[in-house]
């Protein structure tokens, strides 16, 4: 359990927007797109006035108290006002009522690891800002920085029920930036970022070596060793330079202060274990060098991948961090069982380890919006179905510190809010209706304008 | 392998396992004997040409489907197969994969490379063709990659994992040719300063090579006559590798598979093939086929495109996942396909998702990776559907295949048992031993393997 203390941050770019989570009465919706280009914000949102919604009669998958069949939610002021079976939960006068009538109604999809608005069309450097790769130590850049939240990609993503997401520079690097965490609808950039610098990204696997094999030199660091020890010395002198800093905060410090230097400043949180880093490694021997390097430095660790970690799940587990877990598409290595990786979270999961799952499968271009078809397919390799789920919702916004926010259908959480015509793991599932901050989001992308556009051409030609 | 050991399916494996115990470890385990009578019974059977079968049965005869229905007339001593509770399809195949060649993808040392075989790279051993074994996949297409306007001759392949390279290709399957349009061909060769960089080169650089095959078969039809009326000067002209591909495509005798993404693109590529005298098999990617299905559906071109595969490049940026579902109802021919050792794991969910995306029928959807791609690769007179006088390409799932849930428990080829989720290890009945890795993913140009 890493849900912690960082609560209070969460969310403080949103409430300083004062935008965040405004709700509008359901009908009013885009999809019956009358709201003036004034309202329109550029994220294909039109954000109307607030108002309450209850959405009726739909089969509720809590997350946190069971499934309710015929159940009732109410969304009000951007938050989750009442849940409960309809014969207990009072519809609140004028409220839009959402007939979710033989439908599926669960909690807003949490994406552990994208890259959502740092990449458009992937093979287009000049429309990606993934990493910077001139080093590998770089805690100081922040994807916020490079957010794009006008990105053709998040309505594309947010159809299907991904609500919400942390936007992870690529991994190249020992520490890579810092990550931010979404919400996939608002008004602008201020609206859409809840959390930025909410957590750390390092890596510590093979492929980090590059300088090694840079064509013209060998550049430290071109081994795991060199990786470990770039990693060790940072903090060291991370905590070197904290000690400089309390001692010129002293009223009788006498001498030249320290330079602020930004990337000491980036790293002091996370030394003092205040926010989560999110550590990737893929090999066993690899996870266990990471979380030595953690430990050592009392780290608060959110580990990400152990892809090909079979062989240390039960040291993973003593660990008593949470994982996220793969892609569990990665391919297992020559000469093992095909189903090597399909049962990682349910292998995990059984030996009490909180998992979470990302849709970062396939590089950039992998889908926010296929997701919970990933959870699926962990469930036919032995995941529970409900913890499934939890990997999607509950976990990680609990690995993340907005477990009290986001995640589950509970009274005080955000009204973010699926509505579904069957089993939201199912890829044969229809999403319906997604309400963000209470608001019913227009259920169009840059796909479905191109779907009609081209939808009446073609049924004319026949 | 006696007869008697097929009376159950217990015995079947613990036949098979005994039988494979005694081959030295890593060397490809021999032919099996021509298996016995069985019949899968009590299953939900997806033909996948003529409805799904509810509490049906399938009796399997030397290999090849010679019962489907409520009830079958097998022989009183076929063995048992219980389907209670599963659902049976025909084997998924895959018309467009690049696995198992040794990450030798493209010749990307000419545009223009038709006498290149990609059964010279195929390494029968490679832990890729297992991985889309358990996920069901019985025929794959193996094409070369999309650096070169006309690329090599593809090789098909049944995926009898364990057996020898010569055992697992398809028996008497049509050659296809890959062709690619777009951006890949022109970066690879634009990038070096040469022919094609822009995509007029591209299609110039195609029609010249027609050009040139033309002027070849005549210069051989010149020699042909001559030496019908004994002219004692007749000289044969130099054979040719790549000219003889090329007049092979002008004769019709090759599958023309054609890497192309964009609207524009697949109305050149039929106006050359009409130009040139040769037809299209199949348009592959086609992630724009549903801005002009209309006018692709009466050339009788397919597509091999993917589910809702997106925004990787330029040329992909206006994919939208109702490509299939919307194609289809053009009339186009539509089958999904993997370019990739992942996906091709997984084929049966990107089905799936057709009915989500366009409201295919279970029917439509299951042919997208059965049927359909087997006509893609001339070979839908015999695999492809689960119908009486077709090879016994069969997988018998957990639950409905067009479900997330679905898992590969067994896997039949020719009638034969080549994967059985039950059996401990890797679960296959052929192989044992050490599986290679080209240390590649599969895709082609996706993926930024230098393409």
């Amino acid at each position: 359990m890493i849900a912690g203390n960082i609560g209070g941050r969460i969310l403080a770019y949103a409430l300083l927007g004062a935008c965040f989570g405004m709700p509008r009465a359901y009908g009013q919706s885009a999809a019956q797109p009358k709201a003036s280009a004034a309202l329109a914000g550029p994220n294909n949102t039109a954000i109307a006035p607030p108002g309450v919604v209850a959405i009726v009669g739909g089969k509720l998958l809590t997350i946190t108290h069971g499934t309710i069949e015929n159940g009732v939610v109410v969304l009000e002021n951007g938050k989750i006002t009442a849940v409960g079976p309809a014969t207990a939960t009072k519809v609140p006068k004028g409220a839009q009522v959402y007939n979710a009538k033989g439908m599926t109604v669960y909690p807003g999809l949490f994406d552990a690891e994208t890259q959502l608005g740092l990449v458009e069309v992937e093979a287009d450097q000049d429309s990606t800002d993934l990493v910077e790769k001139s080093d590998e130590i770089f805690p100081q850049m922040r994807v916020v920085d490079a957010f794009h939240a006008e990105t053709v990609r998040i309505p594309v993503e947010r159809i299907n029920g991904v609500t919400n997401a942390i936007v992870a520079p690529a991994s190249e690097d020992s520490v890579a930036g810092q990550d931010a965490l979404i919400q996939l609808y608002g008004k602008d950039r201020n609206a859409m970022i809840l959390s930025p610098d909410i957590a750390l990204a390092m890596n510590f696997e093979g492929d980090l070596r590059r300088r090694g094999s840079t064509p013209g030199g060998r550049k430290f660091p071109s081994t795991r060793m060199g990786l470990a020890s770039q990693l060790r010395q940072t903090f060291l002198d991370t905590q070197n330079y904290m000690a400089e800093k309390a001692a010129e905060a002293k009223p009788d410090f006498k001498g030249t202060p320290t330079k602020k230097d930004l990337k000491f400043e980036a790293l002091i949180p996370y030394l003092k274990g205040e926010k989560p880093v999110v550590f990737g490694a893929y090999e066993g021997y690899e996870v266990e060098v990471a979380m030595g390097i953690a430990q050592e430095f009392h780290l608060k660790v959110i580990l990400n991948h152990v892809t090909h970690s079979q062989n240390v799940l039960d040291t993973i587990a003593s660990y008593k961090v949470p994982v996220i877990v793969g892609s569990i598409y990665d391919a297992p290595q020559a000469n093992e069982r095909y189903d090597a990786i399909f049962s990682l979270p349910a292998e995990l999961q059984k030996r009490g380890v909180k998992i979470a799952l990302s849709s970062l499968s396939d590089g950039p271009s992998a889908d926010s919006r296929n997701l919970p078809y990933a959870a699926g397919y962990a469930v036919a390799y032995g995941l529970p179905y409900d913890e499934a789920m939890k990997a999607i919702t509950l976990n990680p916004a609990e690995m993340f510190g907005v477990g009290d926010q986001l995640g589950s259908l509970d009274v005080g959480k955000v009204a973010n809010v699926v509505v579904a015509n069957g089993d939201p793991l199912d890829v044969r599932t229809s999403v319906q209706q997604v309400f963000i901050g209470g608001v019913a989001i227009p259920m169009t992308s840059r796909q479905t304008q191109l779907r009609d556009q081209y939808l009446p051409l073609t049924q004319k030609a026949k | 392998m006696s007869s008697s050991s097929f009376n159950n399916l217990k015995g079947l494996q613990v036949g098979l396992l005994l039988s494979v115990l005694a081959i030295p470890s890593g060397l490809p385990a021999q032919t099996p004997a021509a298996p016995a009578d069985f019949v899968i019974k009590n299953a939900t059977v997806m033909t996948a040409s003529h409805g799904t079968i509810e509490r049906g049965s399938v009796w399997v005869h030397q290999g090849k489907i010679a019962g489907a229905g409520a009830a079958v007339s097998a022989p009183a001593d076929a063995a048992v197969i219980d389907g209670t509770g599963k659902f049976l399809t025909p084997g998924i195949i895959d018309p467009h994969s690049h696995s198992a060649l040794s990450n030798d993808i493209n010749e990307a040392t000419s545009p223009v490379t038709p006498s290149m075989m990609m059964i010279d790279a195929f390494d029968n051993m490679d832990s890729a063709l297992y991985r889309a074994l358990a996920g069901g996949v019985t025929t794959e297409l193996l094409l070369h990659g999309s650096a070169n306007v006309i690329g090599g001759q593809a090789v098909v392949i049944k995926n009898k994992f364990g057996l020898s390279r010569d055992q697992m290709l398809f028996p008497g399957a049509p050659r296809s040719i890959k062709f690619a349009s777009g951006e890949n061909p022109k970066r690879v060769y634009g990038e070096r300063n040469e022919l094609p960089s822009t995509r007029m080169g591209n299609f110039d650089v195609m029609r010249q090579s027609f050009e040139d095959a033309k002027a070849y078969m005549a210069s051989w039809d010149a020699y042909n006559a001559k030496l019908a009326k004994n002219d004692k000067d007749a000289v044969a002209p130099k054979r040719d590798l790549k000219l003889e591909a090329l007049a092979d495509i002008l004769r019709g005798k090759l599958l023309v598979q054609i890497h192309c993404y964009r609207a524009d693109e697949f109305l050149t590529e039929e106006a050359i093939a009409r130009e040139y005298g040769y037809k299209i098999r199949a348009f592959h990617h086609a992630l724009e086929m549903y801005k002009v299905g209309d006018q692709i559906a009466p050339t009788g071109t397919a597509i091999a495109t993917f589910a809702d595969w997106w925004g990787y490049k330029d040329e992909a940026w206006d994919a939208i996942p109702w490509n299939a579902t919307m194609s289809m109802r053009e009339g186009v021919r539509v089958a999904l396909k993997s370019d990739s050792n992942d996906y091709i794991r997984r084929l049966n969910q990107e089905a799936g998702k057709m009915i989500h995306y366009g409201g295919a029928s279970e029917e439509e959807a299951l042919q997208m990776i059965t049927l359909n791609p087997a006509w893609i690769i001339g070979v839908d007179d015999r695999v492809g559907s689960i119908d009486v006088g077709k090879d016994a390409d069969l997988v018998l799932w957990n639950v409905n295949p067009l479900t997330t849930y679905a898992r590969a428990e067994k896997v039949f080829i020719d009638g034969e048992l080549f994967f059985d989720s039950s059996l401990p290890g890797f679960g296959t009945t052929q192989f044992h031993g050490v599986m290679h890795s080209s240390g590649f993913d599969g895709a082609d140009d996706e993926d930024g393997d230098g393409l």
